[in-house]
């Protein structure tokens, strides 16, 4: 059955790892601004997740508030791009969660997906 | 097919027609449908502006910028209640706490001496009067401002309308009209204390979010938005 692309991007399933989605991304990155970071996922999902600007815009400035994240003005053609970077504590806070999101794959791969037992 | 000047400005009005009124935030989401306008036209450039603008818009969903707008409060907010509790803070740790303190005592032996409810209400009085220079003239410079430059920055209007904490303000008038019991009565010392802990706190407190704060505003609009001291030239 073919995926329902347009449901996944609601799915409360990543509602919850989306700043850490974010995180990841400016790890890898150096800085973004909120409209790179939409096509970047949707890029590297080929499409399957769409991140809502409704959904980023917040998380973002939830970040920025936290003090994880910093901002960066550039003058790019007639218009101001607001980029955003990792803080120092950004850059802990990423290891942790990236670790967390790690567990929380491996743990439900096994629930959802368990191991034949071989015992008998 | 790159936006023109004039499209951007048509953006920022956009942005103003559906409610987002502060600078910071239109500059963000202006850049953002410029971004996105200017993918689609790659893919679909016989649309006209309006057009792609229109879709873009609707991928914020039903209420819009609303969400943005209101998470951007929220952060803020924070920040803002964050400075005033560290500059709070502040009055209660070396080197301050010396004045702190004193003043602390000094109400604390004005009570002793001279203490009647009327007492209690005349320094009500006195910090209800000092207020008001504050409260009429300290908003009057944002106002100025943005008749200047015809921008708001939301991190300015939270300092200038105290963020959560307009009822600090009115703390003083609600004890000034409440306060009618006994006059009788003699209090302990620790009630008296606890009275000038409270006293000075609070006027304190008030001190920072009508005083302290606006003052250092430019610093912590310049600390919050990178592109103010750009457009402040």
């Amino acid at each position: 059955m073919p995926r329902n692309d347009k449901k996944m991007k609601n799915s409360q399933l990543y509602k919850g790892s989306l700043n850490t989605i974010i995180m990841k991304l400016l790890e890898e990155n150096g800085k973004m601004y909120g409209y790179e970071i939409t096509q970047k996922v949707k890029g590297i999902t080929q499409g399957e997740l769409n991140i809502t600007e409704g959904a980023l815009y917040p998380a973002l400035h939830k970040l920025e508030a936290e003090g994880l994240l910093d901002v960066e003005i550039e003058k790019v053609d007639n218009r101001m791009r607001k980029y955003y970077k990792l803080t120092e504590s950004g850059q802990k806070e990423t290891v942790n969660r990236l670790s967390e999101l790690e567990d929380f794959i491996r743990n439900m791969q096994s629930l959802v997906n368990p191991s034949p037992k071989l015992e008998f | 097919m790159k936006l023109t000047t004039q499209q951007i400005n048509q953006l920022y009005l956009f942005t103003r027609q559906h409610y987002v009124e502060y600078y910071d935030l239109q500059t963000e989401l202006v850049d953002h449908l410029a971004n996105a306008i200017e993918t689609e036209w790659e893919q679909n450039p016989k649309l006209t502006f309006d057009e792609v603008l229109n879709k873009e818009f609707r991928k914020f969903g039903v209420f819009g910028f609303m969400d943005v707008v209101e998470s951007r409060q929220v952060a803020l907010g924070k920040k803002y209640n964050r400075i005033v509790w560290t500059d709070f803070k502040g009055f209660f740790t070396i080197p301050k706490i010396i004045l702190t303190g004193f003043l602390i005592l000094a109400v604390f032996y004005f009570l002793k001496e001279y203490y009647t409810i009327e007492i209690f209400r005349i320094a009500m009085f006195f910090l209800i009067i000092s207020m008001l220079p504050f409260l009429f003239f300290e908003n009057r410079k944002m106002k100025k401002r943005k008749q200047e430059t015809g921008k708001i920055w939301l991190f300015e209007k939270i300092i200038f309308n105290y963020g959560t904490f307009p009822w600090l303000i009115i703390l003083p008038i609600h004890f000034f009209n409440i306060i009618r019991i006994d006059r009788t009565s003699n209090p302990s010392d620790l009630a008296l204390f606890c009275m000038s802990l409270f006293i000075v706190s609070m006027s304190l407190a008030i001190f920072i979010v009508l005083k302290i704060i606006p003052s250092k505003a430019e610093a912590y609009l310049k600390q919050t938005y990178p592109e103010y001291k750009l457009e402040n030239l």
